[in-house]
């Protein structure tokens, strides 16, 4: 690997240790660390949240929850875990790793990034305020209008969703063209876009979907607003507004969430499993194509969400025709991995444990998202625990399985420790079998009629087992989640050990320098000639750019 | 002690599979029927999948774990072009039966053109409970719907407030009930029965009990159910009835009217003229008898909280008013 001396540039740092280090900092690595850290705080609140909706439902006709309390916890559970978790989760970890990947000191606009930050903070904390002041969001994630409206929500609730959701909105913004631009501008010299990490890629087009997807939901909570403080009358169909509206604009920005979310995780198990097979990835050209086909694609099925309210048979069919073709990226994907493991040399660290279960799970998620583009099949299971049980093997067997894996293996990175390996595994196991009771019998009680989002159920219905399985299952959830905080403190207690070194026998630009990295990231901004660079200077003979000419 | 745990959890899974869900998987429909057939094949090909798939996975994991002491580089395989044309042509294919299968089946189960409607019923959601009208029979009732067996059911679907949704799995899909639009579907069934259904659209604090039953009868009981539908509400006999009369036209006919065709009205509460003819009262959320129709005029927000219902009726009244209502039949 030949090098290129830049001069290093120098950064004003108001303070270098402390609080205030942290607060004013606009490094790229303290950032994505900020990020990972609040949004996994806001992982705990939504995952007691979770626990509470499991045992009120635990078995029929409980009382441990009032209604209006469940409806607000629920509506706060999906908003959490989708806008104060995943989003950030996932922009915590481009904003420490893209740079790094490819071989940059920062992001193109460093303050704009402590914006990004402490914008989604704000617009967090401002939305969970609302408990204090009459009452939390109470119409569910999606918060269908016209339900939405002052006549139906009185409680201040929605205009602090309102709000929050324009912060956040606001924050995902800049940060989106911000690792838009770092990625075009900042590349190291030689790294074209066909040698980018995978995870780089996946940031890439998340950020796309992102820019070109938040209007439509900016426009969307704007017209409530206007509706709820000004007496508009967008949604207020008793005045001729339009119930319908809200969920094409919703969903136009909902669908291509949902990749946003996933996107991510994906490039963060499409590093993993590399590195752990000790193998380059299986098909690279076409896992960066489907990674692009699932972004366009995205912004074509919108109406899947709503094959019931009573749509022309031709935008059945349309919706539904465009939903089936995401599947074929997506299993283009799930056999590149496969493929990239074959005939590997498998280590089972716990990051390649959750990479892998996360293959596992998905595809899970995917089967039975097949089932829900079958327009006949999705008028019985929409609207039921079908479908939550769905977006759970999605977002928490994909999403939340891709994030661990992330962590563990970027960990000694940023603290120069590793994560223990036997309590990893204890993590890893528990969070599994957890979360397949959890949500597993989830698609049974959708197919026996249980609505989704009711806080309570009779008895006599065959529904009883299946939900008191799934109480059970979440707790086993929330132990494993206590092992991991208990492996994070017991680790930072000992003394980083691993300054140096590149514990995985890793293959890209950030096992390149120490860890954590230095303020400037590299002294010498390393020339890149293929796809794994650290593994060419580790294996010569073998190199990838000698593979890689076409 | 563990026997006799396990034979107390299964015992219990047992009774569960016994009862009877409310799961278009029992199908009492053609439109159900289509639906159940449809997931089944899909079922099975997506477990054909699931079973490759992660068959694979696991064979994978075991066979090529690095051995300890194995330090030899696997080989560094990139890509291969014909192997993934293959596995990207055979999801495109088999996406493509599926929609094949999917218009077949939207096409079986919309309402074949030649099939008339025999009965026009309509819907109407209201937080949180079901307003089922028979224009052309004068009849409004709630929460119950009773339609005659093999017959041709036309629906149309209508909200007052928010978006509900009208779910009978054993019967057909889900509709959306959407304000300021006029949605429709169709019903029929070929099996004499009683079938669940629930709002399935989340509409605010008592989603959860909204629900309501469709009775499928025999064409001799759908008429007498329809004749004593169509007859007054019961005139009242004693004094005491009498004073209750007074009330319910009075005070409750603020929410409630018990004229038995009153429909299209902008009352927020069901129709109570042929009250006790129900199984059911309050969004089905409870069985109707006196004693929990009792504990509901005592105090409906300790038993459906946030429900319109937000009065109290002093215990003098209860009594008589209890004493006629059971009366309407």
């Amino acid at each position: 690997m030949t090098t290129q001396v830049r001069e290093i540039p120098h950064k004003v740092n108001i303070a270098t240790s402390g609080l205030l280090s942290w607060i004013m900092t606009v490094d790229h690595k303290r950032i994505g660390i900020l990020y990972l850290f609040s949004a996994f705080i806001f992982f705990l609140v939504g995952g007691i949240e979770a626990l509470l909706m499991r045992i009120q439902l635990a078995q029929p006709d409980n009382k441990f929850l009032s209604p209006d309390v469940y409806n607000q916890i629920f509506t706060m559970h999906g908003t959490t875990m989708i806008f104060l978790v995943v989003m950030p989760l996932a922009a915590g970890f481009g904003n420490y790793l893209v740079p790094l990947m490819i071989g940059a000191r920062d992001m193109a606009f460093p303050k704009l990034n402590a914006l990004s930050y402490w914008t989604y903070l704000f617009g967090g904390v401002f939305m969970y305020s609302s408990f204090a002041f009459g009452g939390a969001p109470n119409d569910g994630w999606f918060s269908y209008a016209p339900l939405t409206e002052k006549a139906f929500s009185p409680t201040h609730g929605m205009d602090f969703w309102v709000m929050g959701i324009l912060m956040l909105g606001l924050a995902t913004t800049i940060g989106s063209i911000n690792f838009i631009v770092t990625i075009i501008q900042l590349r190291a010299p030689g790294m074209t876009l066909t040698k980018l990490p995978l995870f780089v890629w996946t940031t890439f087009v998340t950020s796309f979907l992102a820019v070109f997807s938040l209007p439509s939901l900016t426009t969307a909570v704007l017209l409530l607003l206007l509706d709820r403080q000004l007496g508009s009358h967008f949604y207020n169909t008793a005045e001729g507004g339009s119930a319908l509206l809200w969920q094409h604009l919703f969903w136009f920005f909902g669908h291509p969430e949902v990749y946003i979310l996933i996107l991510p995780a994906m490039g963060i198990v499409s590093m993993v499993i590399p590195v752990f097979s000790s193998k380059p990835l299986f098909g690279y050209p076409a896992v960066v194509f489907s990674t692009i086909a699932i972004g366009f694609l995205g912004f074509t099925v919108w109406a899947h969400h709503m094959f019931a309210t009573g749509m022309p048979t031709a935008s059945l069919l349309f919706f539904s025709a465009d939903s089936f073709l995401i599947g074929v990226p997506t299993g283009v994907k799930i056999f590149a991995w496969l493929g990239t493991m074959w005939k590997g040399k498998l280590r089972f660290m716990t990051p390649m444990l959750f990479s892998i279960g996360f293959v596992a799970l998905f595809l899970i998620g995917g089967l039975d998202g097949i089932h829900l583009a079958v327009v006949p099949v999705d008028w019985q299971i929409t609207d039921s625990y079908y479908v939550v049980a769905h977006i759970h093997y999605v977002l928490f067997g994909g999403a939340i399985f891709g994030i661990f894996s992330g962590i563990y293996y970027w960990f000694p990175k940023m603290t120069g420790r590793l994560l223990g390996e036997s309590l990893g595994k204890w993590h890893f196991w528990l969070m599994f079998i957890g979360m397949n009771m959890v949500f597993m019998p989830m698609h049974v009680l959708g197919l026996e009629g249980m609505p989704r989002r009711i806080y309570t159920y009779g008895p006599g219905r065959g529904w009883e087992i299946w939900n008191f399985i799934e109480t059970i299952g979440a707790a086993i959830i929330a132990i494993s989640v206590f092992i991991f905080v208990v492996n994070f403190f017991l680790t930072m207690l000992r003394a980083p050990t691993h300054h140096e070194s590149d514990p995985w026998d890793g293959f890209t630009l950030e096992w390149t320098t120490s860890s954590p990295p230095p303020n400037y990231n590299f002294a010498e901004i390393p020339t890149v000639r293929s796809r794994r660079p650290l593994w060419d200077k580790k294996h010569p003979e073998l190199a990838d750019w000698k593979e890689e000419t076409a | 002690m563990l026997r006799k745990y396990i034979v107390l959890v299964g015992g219990t899974i047992l009774l569960n599979a016994c009862q009877p869900s409310p799961t278009f998987l029992a199908p009492a429909s053609p439109i159900a029927n289509h639906e159940a057939s449809l997931y089944t094949i899909v079922l099975n090909m997506a477990l054909v999948v699931f079973i490759l798939v992660e068959g694979a996975l696991v064979w994978i994991v075991i066979r090529d774990r690095k051995r300890a002491g194995d330090e030899k580089l696997p080989h560094q395989l990139h890509g291969n072009m014909r192997l993934e044309v293959v596995w990207t042509a055979i999801p495109i294919l088999v996406v493509v039966v599926l929609f094949v299968m999917t218009v077949q089946t939207v096409n079986a189960v919309a309402q074949p053109a030649h099939l008339k409607s025999d009965l026009n019923i309509r819907v109407v959601g209201h937080r949180w409970w079901w307003e089922f009208d028979y224009p052309d029979l004068g009849i409004a009732t709630a929460n119950e719907l009773h339609i005659p067996v093999d017959t041709t059911v036309q629906v149309a679907l209508e909200s007052v407030d928010v978006i509900h949704s009208f779910w009978v799995p054993q019967l057909s899909g889900k509709t959306d009930v959407v304000p300021g639009q006029h949605n429709t579907m169709w019903l029929t069934s070929d099996q004499v029965g009683e079938y669940l259904g629930q709002c399935a659209e989340f509409c605010g604090t008592e989603h959860a009990l909204m629900r309501f039953k469709v009775f499928v009868d025999s064409q001799a009981d759908f008429d007498a159910w329809v004749a004593n539908q169509q007859q007054p509400a019961y005139q009242p006999q004693s004094e005491d009835e009498q004073a209750a009369y007074k009330e319910i036209t009075g005070a409750c006919a603020a929410c409630h009217s018990i004229d038995p065709a009153e429909m299209d009205t902008d009352k927020v509460g069901p129709n109570l003229a042929h009250l006790f003819s129900r199984t059911t009262f309050a969004g089905g959320a409870f069985d109707l008898n006196e004693s929990n129709l009792r504990s509901w005029l005592k105090d409906t927000q300790s038993m459906k909280p946030g429900n319109d219902m937000q009065i109290t009726v002093p215990s003098q009244q209860l009594d008589q008013i209890i004493a006629y209502l059971i009366h309407l039949k």
